[in-house]
């Protein structure tokens, strides 16, 4: 586990260095990946470098690539120490706006991140765009005398989310206002799970307290 | 001394009855005739026509397309698909948020002394209004 955070840390501090250029394409390793279910093994798996479908991003943002095998635990604790006011650096100041792009089944992992850290952090500005992402695939085959290597080209669901605490346009489809009344803590949370109809009866030592 | 905190629950944890995870299905959430809920069981292209219909024969200007865990991606799929399908006439607006589950513990013996608990969890959840754009 030791390893596999410190790698997921590595993983995301390369992805801060590409921040700054949003449209750079960014190949992912060329993994020979064995998949059982054929007789093929994907060569490589290439994203395309689809411009970011929100407009106006600073190049300041922290880009934060949410994948399927990613801890939500060290995204957030990578993003809630880079966006707190208090732990920040001498030269760097807190981050003010952060953006998270999952596609596929990172898709969900992407949206419980951006959840999670709403309550967290509080009174941040949300614009979700929603839009196809296209990965190219090389597939070889691995039985001798068979066909040749395959090239296919995927479309995969993909979510791109900014969070901001400088206010956004309410106007752009997507946005979402932040939400002050309500910031259920962890702690209120547990109590309100403590307190269904269904558990709640006053312990037999209330009983015998006088 | 009395206790603040319920004693039970710290039980919980340690109680060698077994129970059956039950899961509720989730609150019940307001649906008006543009609300489209997916689900991973029916088939996608059942659900895909029957959004499709609601836009071009139900004379919708929008609809709502919801997706609970699992079934977001599959809400987006459906969404970008309308949006493809209309040459660029409707525009989507996905709104996120979580949604509180309830499952609920039932002993697996009655004679022992386990009582059916209940447990709640958070599930993320998308919202995507697939509507054409007032002319302006």
């Amino acid at each position: 586990s030791e390893a596999e955070m410190s790698d997921e840390f590595k993983c995301c501090t390369v992805m801060e260095a590409q921040s700054a250029s949003f449209n750079s394409s960014v190949p992912s390793s060329s993994l020979s990946v064995k998949l059982d279910q054929s007789n093929f093994r994907r060569v490589s798996r290439t994203e395309d470098s689809s411009p970011y479908p929100i407009p106006g991003l600073g190049a300041d943002v922290l880009h934060m690539r949410v994948r399927e095998g990613s801890k939500i635990r060290n995204l957030l604790r990578f993003v809630t120490a880079r966006m707190d006011e208090e732990g920040r650096d001498v030269n760097r100041t807190a981050l003010r706006q952060v953006v998270f792009t999952g596609s596929g089944r990172g898709v969900t992992k992407t949206i419980t991140c951006v959840e999670i850290l709403k309550r967290k952090v509080g009174g941040l500005h949300q614009l979700s765009k929603l839009y196809y992402k296209t990965v190219k695939e090389v597939w070889d085959s691995t039985q001798q005398g068979g066909p040749t290597g395959t090239a296919m080209q995927r479309t995969v669901p993909a979510i791109c989310i900014l969070l901001s605490k400088d206010p956004l346009d309410p106007q752009e489809p997507g946005y979402q206002p932040p939400q002050f009344p309500s910031i259920p803590t962890e702690d209120t949370e547990r109590r309100g799970a403590l307190l269904s109809p269904k558990q709640f009866k006053p312990p037999s030592l209330y009983f015998y307290r006088y | 001394i009395f206790n603040n905190r319920n004693p039970r629950n710290t039980a919980v944890e340690m109680d060698p009855v077994e129970y059956t995870l039950r899961k509720r299905l989730p609150r019940k959430l307001p649906k008006r005739r543009n609300d489209v809920y997916v689900n991973m069981k029916t088939d996608f292209r059942a659900q895909l026509a029957r959004c499709q219909k609601l836009l071009e024969g139900g004379g919708h200007r929008e609809i709502c397309v919801h997706g609970l865990g699992l079934a977001i991606n599959r809400a987006i799929n459906i969404a970008l698909q309308l949006q493809a399908s209309s040459q660029g006439a409707l525009q989507l607006a996905a709104n996120t948020s979580t949604v509180e589950l309830v499952d609920d513990l039932e002993p697996e013996d009655p004679d022992e002394a386990g009582e059916p608990m209940t447990r709640t969890r958070n599930n993320s959840a998308i919202h995507i209004k697939v509507f054409y754009p007032d002319p302006q």
